[in-house]
């Protein structure tokens, strides 16, 4: 056997995977930084501002709006989907009937391109031709604006981003309760300890990792969600319902702006590494307490 | 063979062996970056007779069938000359237009919202079309208000792609129905939209879902209120969008959606749903342009369609009787074209072509109206929507703005006032909120 181990030799097989990531990676996120400092239009050239992006953001109504919205679906997102998904994995690891059909009706969703969940839940939720307002309106009753009104729409977005990634969150879950140790739970067992209490001091303890992993995809994922806006409502009415992705889009290519987009590309970035390690963070203290 | 030569000469021949599959690596590596340099330029032509054509609209050639004819047309009549067409829908077009920009790569021939092509021409991005245009004794057969829109940075960027006549279709039927006469003012529209509303029906089939840009007949009406004559305030700051004349004219639009005007769910549709709304019967006017009259034609309400430029205003300003008939965005020819003898030669043979009475007469031909001075003739000019089209644009009395005032601001101008409009119709924002959110937009030389 030859070993590749010499400094060049290692440099030389890393390179292209570096070439890779640089190319893709590093340098948009070097040139996003550059330009949100730049009053840039995408075509002329960029002229230096400074900081005025930044200062026009902290003006900008529609920038809060998005980010009221993107914390109200990330605070339902994480206090629903990873609690629920751990629950499902739960129940779905006991031997109950049909599991195996259940697993995959749940993941389905996670499979389904994130346009078409919008469009499909379009026809569910549009106050005009929905399925759910029609339903109401069979009993007498006039529904709400799901979506495209003015208060329930980042709730609806949140509920259809549950739905598409619970199943998702569930099977990471399921593989990590497959991967606990036999002979702990047998000796709990052994010990007299009931279900709820080999969950509860057992299999939770036991899954820490499993839950942070968890968590942060749920947290990454909302600042990443964009098509489920865009085909539900657009944003509208009058970005009401934008989030911090769809605002940025917004900007940068409908109104040309692209040292604005870029600053607010730089500000999305840097919430959800923020809110990300801020959320690895407490957990590693609580784990020392 | 001694032991020591042979781990000798095995580890030599291991050591090339690395090194061949090192350089090989490279290769590879190498040739990837060559390979994606060339595709980056590969959208230069060679020199052929022939050029691109990009177009706002996803497969052109079966969704644009104006456009279509004419270049089916220019090809039969110059077989040496052969147009790829090629689209994609309105905002990824205006994206990848903005891209090909900044990496020079622009398509031969392309659509562009004025705004974005401004911009191009200020960076030379685009070709002076005067000397194409004097030839033939082109350009004397526009009317200028076809060509002045877009005349800056020193040069005549762009030619007019189809003309922009907007206002509202209607249903005849539906207002028979109702025992209701077409309106001419704005109170007779409002009585009209409180009437239908009573009986359960869409007075206005809007749909502002990722096509805020439909409030084309809202736009006509800035101009019963005084747009042209404040324009040049408007775009020098010495006069605010925040105004008393507009004040009323938004006052009004809410007073419309307070009488029912509008559909609830005109957020979520998008303006084709719009159109299928009306195509269906299922509204009484229709918020569009000369571009619906083909379609709406073949729908099942055609014979009962008309066309309605829109309601006077007994406070409005100056003349009332106004019908949007100018230049919509460009046609501009990439810098590029210039330096390429041969591509120049194809592509103004092409817009020889598309200005000349046969090109207007496709256009006419596809319920389309002209944007030169031709006059159009045919079984197509006699289609009844299509007739009700030209009767407005002709009625004694009548005349056309220069230009819609969405085309001649910023691209953050045009979507405020978009939004501003659709946020009081849809009873989101107060008609003062939504005018001090697009007086900032429109700055000096936007």
């Amino acid at each position: 056997m030859t070993w590749l181990s010499r400094r060049w030799q290692v440099v030389l097989m890393l390179a292209p995977a570096l070439l890779v990531y640089s190319v893709y990676l590093i340098y948009p996120v070097i040139y996003s930084v550059f330009y949100s400092f730049s009053d840039y239009n995408g075509v002329a050239k960029p002229k230096y501002v400074g900081g005025a992006n930044y200062r026009t953001m902290w003006h900008d109504t529609v920038f809060w709006s998005s980010l009221r919205n993107t914390m109200v679906i990330l605070g339902i997102a994480v206090l629903v989907i990873v609690p629920l998904a751990f629950m499902i994995a739960v129940l779905l690891s006991s031997d109950i009937k049909g599991a195996g059909v259940l697993r995959a009706l749940i993941f389905a969703p996670a499979i389904v391109a994130p346009i078409l969940i919008g469009l499909i839940w379009v026809f569910i939720l549009d106050p005009h031709v929905g399925l759910i307002n029609g339903f109401l309106a069979s009993l007498g009753f006039t529904g709400p604006q799901w979506i495209g009104g003015t208060s329930l729409t980042p709730l609806s977005v949140a509920m259809v981003y549950i739905w598409q990634t619970v199943g998702f969150v569930l099977t990471i879950f399921y593989a990590g309760l497959r991967m606990l140790p036999r002979d702990v739970m047998e000796a709990s067992e052994l010990d007299g300890a009931t279900k709820w209490q080999q969950l509860r001091y057992v299999t939770v303890p036991m899954m820490q990792e499993t839950f942070g992993i968890c968590t942060v995809l749920v947290i990454t994922g909302v600042f990443k969600i964009f098509e489920l806006v865009y085909v539900l409502t657009g944003g509208g009415p009058i970005h009401l319902s934008d989030v911090l992705v769809s605002y940025m889009y917004y900007v940068t290519f409908q109104l040309q702006n692209y040292g604005y987009g870029m600053s607010l590309a730089v500000v999305i970035c840097g919430l959800g590494a923020v809110v990300s390690l801020g959320y690895l963070v407490l957990r590693q203290r609580g784990q020392r307490t | 063979m001694t032991v020591g030569r042979r781990n000798w000469r095995r580890q030599t021949r291991s050591r090339r062996l690395r090194l061949v599959a090192s350089l090989a690596a490279l290769v590879t590596i190498a040739g990837s970056i060559a390979a994606c340099s060339s595709s980056a330029g590969g959208g230069k032509n060679s020199g052929a007779a022939g050029f691109t054509l990009s177009m706002h609209i996803a497969d052109p050639l079966k969704n644009d069938p104006a456009t279509a004819g004419i270049v089916k047309a220019f090809e039969a009549k110059y077989p040496d000359v052969k147009i790829n067409v090629v689209g994609q829908p309105v905002d990824q077009h205006e994206q990848q237009m903005t891209i090909a920009a900044q990496s020079n790569t622009l398509p031969d021939v392309f659509w562009v919202y004025n705004s974005l092509a401004q911009t191009m021409a200020k960076s030379g991005k685009l070709l002076d079309l005067t000397s194409i245009l004097q030839q033939n004794g082109l350009i004397s057969k526009f009317p200028q208000s076809m060509l002045s829109g877009y005349h800056g940075s020193g040069i005549q960027y762009g030619v007019p792609y189809q003309a922009l006549v907007t206002g509202f279709y209607y249903n005849k039927k539906i207002l028979a129905q109702y025992n209701l006469q077409l309106p001419t003012t704005f109170d007779d529209l409002v009585n009209v939209a409180k009437t239908l509303h009573s009986h359960g029906i869409t007075t206005i089939s809007q749909g502002a879902k990722d096509s805020s840009f439909s409030v084309w007949a809202f736009l006509t009406m800035l101009d019963r209120f005084g747009w042209e004559q404040k324009q040049g305030g408007l775009l020098d700051g010495s006069v605010s969008y925040d105004n008393a004349d507009f004040k009323n004219l938004y006052d009004h639009i809410q007073e419309l959606a307070k009488a029912g005007a509008f559909p609830n769910n005109m957020s979520t549709q998008t303006y084709q749903q719009a159109v299928d709304a009306f195509s269906a019967g299922k509204a009484a006017f229709l918020d569009s342009g000369a571009w619906a009259a083909g379609v709406l034609q073949t729908s099942s309400v055609g014979s009962d369609v008309g066309f309605w430029p829109g309601p006077t205003f007994a406070d409005g300003v100056g003349s009332q009787q106004l019908v949007m008939n100018a230049p919509s965005a460009p046609f501009v020819v990439s810098a590029a074209v210039g330096k390429n003898a041969k591509k120049l030669a194809a592509v103004t043979e092409f817009i020889q072509f598309y200005y000349s009475d046969a090109g207007q007469q496709i256009l006419v031909d596809n319920a389309q109206t002209p944007v030169t001075t031709y006059k159009p003739t045919g079984a197509a000019a006699q289609k009844s929507v299509y007739a009700s089209i030209i009767s407005a644009l002709q009625a004694p009395g009548w005349t056309s703005p220069t230009a819609q005032p969405d085309l001649v601001v910023s691209a953050a101008a045009s979507n405020a006032m978009y939004e501003s409009i659709y946020g009081v119709m849809e009873g989101v924002i107060s008609p003062s909120k939504a005018l001090s959110m697009v007086a900032p937009t429109i700055k000096s030389g936007s």
